[in-house]
């Protein structure tokens, strides 16, 4: 193999994981094909416009565009020694994968694949899947890839530039474990400089499920705990810092609440696992509570806004800041503001995210804004459905002279209580009671 | 969104041209047909009195009133306060039976069947439409059997409908005398005293009847389909229901301990598919609803 294509590392698939992962690895040094059938995609990246929003993707796009090339032409994945798929799986409204994308582009792009290619698969697949379309490729004789693995991937939405750039490790599904990695692959795995897990395949893909419901487990304990302490008069946040500092549980562990599982990942796997199990006849009640409680959690403004404000005015108003998922990212998956915003279609909504843009008219009464403050002109009350940071920046006596009305739910905390309820608010956070008056730092999740 | 989540049929509401209740004599069948009559739209009444749904006879008179496109309310039933015995239980079988032979082959606009709170469990976590149904007495398993009954006839002529499962219903014009409100309310006008099983410690949804009227009305105008309970969000206990009452009639009246006969049990409703499916109603107040309850009885 000559020095050029073994230095070189292809990515075909080029959705959020692909994106992300294709420019870490150019920052590492290769020299990296980016491939993705969508024309207009493809030109959209060679300028530099992502359909993604990611805390440093432009500078990691600026310092490394020399050693990446972005095509959609297949037949340039024979220039590559290593061969990545990384186009994201999609999930359906009720959060089961849909493979067939993925299939389909395996399929179109098998026969540009040559023998001495190495092969991973970074979407997220479903347990068995790896090797059975591994077999299957062959057996039809339409596969002469070497050696195939596949790859767990841990991006998380709004550090994905980082989680791409320093992963904590690498877990490697394998067809066998126990042989040394191809060169090509050895190299780029070792240039992150963590711990490398080969394993077999199915234990890699159970592994990242099982990651996901370690995740679950803390934020559903989080949510059912915090929920007690809104009734009680306790604070979660005085009572996570003492969980932070046990060994078992860790500074790191996911303890703020939220309104319950969102994004899409995290509902993936336990859909997946719950489809499984069912057909296994392995016991899944768990994963049915920790569903239910997301949407029960999901729900927490809907009911606060019901009970202290729509059933007691006739033309409500409500601004709501926030409408990606989570902070620092544009996704909007199963997100609990567009949820609210579904659920209320008779109110009048003003909203603000620094980086969602809904199309115009996809919800009645519904219009979106520039800043944050134009959202709270003469609303009757604001709730704050995603913890971006800035949030923490908006004066409170300039929210209180834009609205009408005196409600304020925050549900991750995100501006000061006591201001607020010195300035006349009724105040509503997560995990306290409406007497708190503990402030709290924004999440670090 | 819940996948359980009902679905309006009507887009923007619409009058149905006629609405057969059964059961018009009882306490929400009554205070049905009021507000239906008031809001203008045909009330066909059948009470227990013009048809005993009982009687095997009662299928061929009913086939008799129903229409095409009638829309059919289902609130007849022999309560846990008029038996509680498997005798009962079958009498309230047979009804289902006598009106799911009824409509046979008839294709309704729209049916609604008021089912009930006792198809689930005590002590149960928020309870949602997905909680299973799993009813611990004969009360709760012949609601949820006609539940079922209900659904196999309707499927066969594509009928949509909607199953409501109310909490304990109070107010004005109860026909029945079952712990709470109702009985804490007559008792403290009459004897003085409120009758307490421990110290009423078990908290309860408790659903005020025009509440349910008001959501009955919107379910018939969007011809809703699906099922959903309907409780609001905030359950009170026994305990506070009886001093709130003792403090709205001022009379002196006293609380009365009693040996309580079974374990402390809880039930709190999750109500966020009614929120949804109803945005505009809301529910009213304990305190606001036992004030105008008092008015009427006074």
């Amino acid at each position: 193999m000559d020095s050029s294509k073994m230095n070189t590392i292809a990515f075909i698939g080029l959705s959020h994981l692909g994106i992300n992962y294709s420019l870490a690895t150019a920052a590492k040094g290769f020299e990296v094909i980016a491939c993705d059938p969508d024309q207009a995609l493809v030109q959209n990246l060679s300028d530099g416009k992502f359909p993604v929003a990611e805390p440093g993707l432009e500078e990691l796009f600026s310092e490394n565009r020399r050693r990446i090339h972005y095509t959609v032409n297949p037949d340039e994945l024979k220039l590559a020694s290593l061969i990545f798929f990384s186009l994201d799986v999609k999930t359906d409204a009720n959060n089961h994968s849909d493979l067939q994308p993925l299939c389909r582009l395996i399929e179109s792009v098998a026969s540009h694949i040559t023998s001495g290619s190495t092969v991973v698969f970074l979407s997220q697949v479903t347990p068995g899947f790896t090797r059975r379309m591994v077999a299957q490729l062959r057996n039809e004789g339409r596969w002469q890839a070497g050696a195939v693995y596949y790859q767990v991937e841990t991006l998380i939405f709004g550090r994905a530039v980082e989680r791409a750039l320093h992963p904590e490790r690498l877990i490697v599904g394998c067809a066998d474990p126990t042989p040394p990695f191809p060169e090509p692959y050895r190299r780029w795995l070792e240039s992150f400089g963590c711990p490398i897990l080969p394993m077999r395949y199915e234990s890699a893909e159970l592994a990242k499920i099982s990651i996901n419901f370690f995740l679950v487990s803390s934020v559903t304990t989080s949510n059912t705990l915090a929920e007690l302490c809104e009734k009680i008069g306790a604070d979660w946040l005085e009572i996570q810092s003492a969980l932070r500092l046990d060994a078992r549980i860790g500074p790191k562990a996911y303890l703020n609440p939220g309104l319950g599982l969102s994004g899409g990942n995290l509902e993936r796997d336990l859909q997946t696992f719950r489809d499984m199990a069912n057909e296994l006849g392995v016991d899944w009640r768990l994963v049915e509570a920790w569903q239910a409680n997301s949407r029960y959690r999901r729900d927490w403004v809907l009911r606060l806004l019901f009970h202290h404000l729509l059933t007691s005015l006739d033309s409500p108003r409500l601004a709501i800041w926030g409408l990606a998922y989570k902070e620092n990212t544009n996704s909007t998956r199963n997100s609990a503001a567009l949820v609210l915003i579904e659920s209320i279609p008779h109110i009048e909504k003003q909203a603000y995210d620094p980086q969602v843009r809904l199309p115009d008219n996809t919800h009645p009464k519904f219009r979106q804004v520039s800043e944050p403050l134009a959202a709270c002109r003469e609303a009757d009350a604001l709730a704050i459905m995603t913890p971006w940071p800035q949030f923490k920046d908006v004066s409170i006596m300039e929210v209180r002279s834009a609205m009408r009305g005196r409600l304020i739910l925050d549900p991750y905390g995100m501006l000061d209580e006591t201001k607020a309820r010195q300035e006349g608010f009724a105040y509503f956070k997560l995990g306290a009671g409406e007497q708190s008056t503990v402030n709290r730092p924004g999440c670090d999740d | 969104m819940d996948s359980n989540m009902p679905q309006h049929l009507n887009k923007q509401p619409s009058k149905p041209r006629r609405v057969v209740i059964l059961g018009s004599g009882g306490f929400i069948g009554r205070k049905l047909s009021e507000k239906l009559a008031a809001s203008g739209i045909e009330v066909q009444g059948v009470r227990s009195s013009d048809i005993n749904l009982c009687s095997a006879d009662s299928a061929v008179a009913l086939r008799a009133i129903f229409r095409p496109d009638d829309v059919v309310v289902f609130a007849a039933a022999i309560t846990p306060d008029k038996g509680k015995d498997v005798r009962t239980f079958m009498r309230n079988l047979q009804m289902a039976e006598n009106v799911a032979t009824a409509l046979e082959g008839i294709a309704l606009s729209h049916m609604i069947y008021i089912s009930s709170d006792a198809v689930f469990a005590d002590d149960l976590p928020p309870i949602t439409e997905s909680t299973p149904a799993d009813p611990p007495t004969i009360y709760g398993l012949m609601h949820l059997a006609r539940e079922k009954i209900l659904a196999s006839v309707l499927e066969k002529t594509k009928t949509p409908s909607l199953v409501l499962r109310p909490c304990t219903i109070y107010g004005p014009g109860d026909t029945h005398d079952s712990y709470g409100p109702n009985r804490f309310l007559r008792s403290a006008l009459g004897e003085r005293k409120i009758k307490l099983f421990g110290q009423g410690e078990e908290k309860r949804p408790q659903l005020y009847i025009h509440d349910l009227i008001a959501i009955l009305l919107e379910a018939l105008l969007r011809r809703t389909t699906g099922l959903l309970n309907v409780a609001p969000g905030e359950s009170a206990s026994f305990g506070s229901i009886a001093q709130q009452i003792i403090r709205l009639v001022n009379n002196g009246t006293s609380v009365e301990s009693m040996t309580r006969s079974g374990p402390v049990t809880h039930r709190h409703f999750a109500p966020s598919n009614l929120l949804r499916a109803f945005p505009r109603i809301s529910f009213t107040p304990l305190e606001t609803a036992l004030h105008q309850f008092l008015r009427e009885l006074t």
